[in-house]
């Protein structure tokens, strides 16, 4: 009784470790407000399910947890609904152009090597910033300069006045910002175009967006992020199941059971820490996925040949 | 008296090359414990037995093999001096799915004589690699590294027991492990005996793997409705999600 047969991924997992994985990368959903798609597919793929059976899946899964951390950070009034559209629609639109850059590229050759590349560059960048920023932050808090935290309008940014001359200014209550729709439209075309070319949903460039260039309060960056991530796996895991076959349900049962409640606990855990502490945990994370994928790419591999598209 | 010489010869005729289909007159006996398994929700993979009887003076090979498929493969290689890549492609056809050989002792020697085609050398031999400039003999060792990992390719040595030697015959045994990365499909598991350097003779079982209880109904709606599975995918996601939402705020569950 303590395995559980996949149909889909044509293998069988044991139910405490699929459901302890769920609950570890809700934890991280909940207090992020990242997918975690980044960190669960490489780890499914570890107990021998196929890739793109992972991906599928797992977007299945994020799905459930999104709901349920989405839900939570409602209550705690984290989401910025207006804001969140602007960026889903952005996102869709920039997955979509991704999508077909990616195509071009696999068609030029040498695709796998640029999409690494972007990995390892923008997982580098946005980890080492975040984590020497939010380093300041508590350094400062600790010496008793001003303990506030990230500013939360756009106003000391350079090139103030271009932003405000944009057209459709919007007040975005609850990220306490007034500034062009067209903004976070922009932002969330950027993303979708690096989350299509780096084949994941693209939390973990979003909340850096988010708290840096859109200077939102961090607390608001975790429940919109999660907003937004529920309705691109809403879409991905329809596309994939429809185009592809690969959602494996049971999988996706079983790490929803344990996510959905990680995110609850992850939700209640973020509200106890500081901004700082979330950003430099966060980049941590980050971080460490970048130098586990730069040891992948370095050290010689065991076996030199893979399956290709993972069936 | 020239009938009788005519009769001789056709009987000589028959006689003196017939060796290997002699054989195959005389096949192993072969019989499994199980001959159709069924993948149902708890499914872990299994066992079965596989047990028969042979000359005394014989030795037995084993073999379970699945279907023969074509596999694409990426071969790996170092881009810009420094980074491991998967840099190439490579297709090895007839290729099966599943490779296990199980063998008594003295393998190695058995799997040499001529005509037993078992073993990864003899698997190598039907396989086609391509593109043809590519290393064939690297790509397969390394394909077989990878198969290895999987499960579905292994070499179980001194596997096969023998016991009870009765009027010149003893029995065989080997408990032939079944993974639970096996897909559902039709396999074959294989006999062949072998006495002081030749093949005496073969035998093959059937073996079925198949779907069944949940597994086969979501594969069924996976592959036969994908976007209505897709949606319901998604629905019962959001439910989840809005059911334990719902309990953690009753619970009280943020401290």
């Amino acid at each position: 009784m303590i395995h559980m047969y996949l149909p889909i991924a044509g293998n069988s997992v044991n139910i405490f470790l699929i459901l302890g994985l769920g609950g570890f990368v809700g934890l991280l959903s909940g207090i992020f407000g990242v997918g975690g798609g980044f960190l669960m597919t490489p780890l499914l793929m570890m107990f021998g399910i196929p890739p793109t059976v992972a991906a599928a899946s797992d977007s299945n899964q994020i799905v459930g947890a999104s709901t349920s951390g989405s839900l939570a950070h409602m209550r705690l009034g984290n989401v910025d609904i207006p804001m969140g559209v602007m960026l889903l629609i952005g996102g869709i639109a920039g997955g979509t152009v991704g999508v077909q850059v990616i195509k071009l590229l696999r068609a030029m050759g040498n695709a796998d090597f640029l999409i690494a590349i972007t990995y390892v560059i923008m997982l580098g960048g946005v980890g080492g910033y975040m984590f020497w920023e939010s380093l300041q932050g508590l350094k400062k808090e600790k010496t008793g300069d001003s303990a506030e935290k990230v500013d939360p309008v756009v106003e000391k940014t350079e090139g103030k006045s271009l932003i405000q001359k944009l057209p459709f200014q919007y007040k975005f209550e609850k990220s306490g910002c007034e500034i062009s729709m067209l903004l976070p439209l922009g932002f969330g075309i950027l993303v979708g175009i690096l989350a299509a070319i780096m084949g994941v949903g693209g939390g973990f460039i979003m909340v850096p967006v988010m708290v840096y260039l859109l200077r939102m309060p961090m607390h608001v960056v975790v429940g919109t992020s999660l907003f937004q991530i529920l309705f691109t796996c809403v879409n991905v895991t329809i596309m994939q199941s429809w185009s592809n076959h690969t959602v494996d349900f049971v999988l996706a049962v079983l790490l929803l059971l344990g996510s959905t409640i990680g995110a609850q606990v992850g939700t209640a855990v973020s509200k106890r820490l500081k901004a700082d502490q979330l950003k430099i945990m966060l980049a941590s994370l980050v971080l460490l996925v970048c130098v586990k994928m730069m040891a992948g790419l370095l050290m010689t591999p065991t076996i030199m040949v893979a399956l290709k598209g993972g069936h | 008296m020239g009938k009788f010489v005519f009769i001789l010869s056709i009987l000589m005729f028959l006689t003196l090359p017939g060796q290997p289909s002699e054989a195959s007159e005389h096949p192993v006996s072969l019989e499994l414990t199980d001959s159709i398994i069924k993948i149902s929700t708890f499914y872990n993979g299994t066992t079965l037995e596989a047990s028969g009887i042979i000359p005394a003076d014989a030795d037995v090979l084993l073999r379970v093999s699945g279907p023969k498929e074509n596999v694409h493969l990426k071969v790996k290689g170092k881009v810009a001096g420094v980074l491991w890549m998967n840099k190439s492609d490579a297709e090895l056809d007839n290729t099966p799915s599943v490779y296990m050989l199980y063998t008594p002792e003295k393998s190695s020697k058995l799997l040499e004589t001529q005509g037993v085609d078992m073993g990864y050398s003899a698997l190598a031999k039907g396989i086609t690699i391509k593109p043809e400039s590519a290393d064939k003999a690297f790509i397969f060792a390394e394909y077989v590294k990878l198969m290895e990992e999987a499960g579905v390719y292994t070499v179980n040595k001194s596997s096969i027991h023998y016991k009870d030697v009765e009027n010149g015959q003893k029995s065989f045994s080997a408990t032939l492990t079944i993974p639970s990365k096996m897909n559902a499909g039709e396999y074959m598991v294989e006999a062949v005996t072998v006495e002081n350097g030749h093949v005496l003779g073969r035998s093959e079982k059937k073996l079925t793997l198949e779907l069944s209880g949940l597994p086969k109904v979501i594969a069924a709606l996976a592959f036969g409705y994908p976007l209505l599975f897709g949606i319901m995918a998604v629905f019962i996601a959001v439910a989840t999600g809005l059911i334990i939402g719902t309990l953690f705020k009753g619970g009280g569950g943020s401290h």
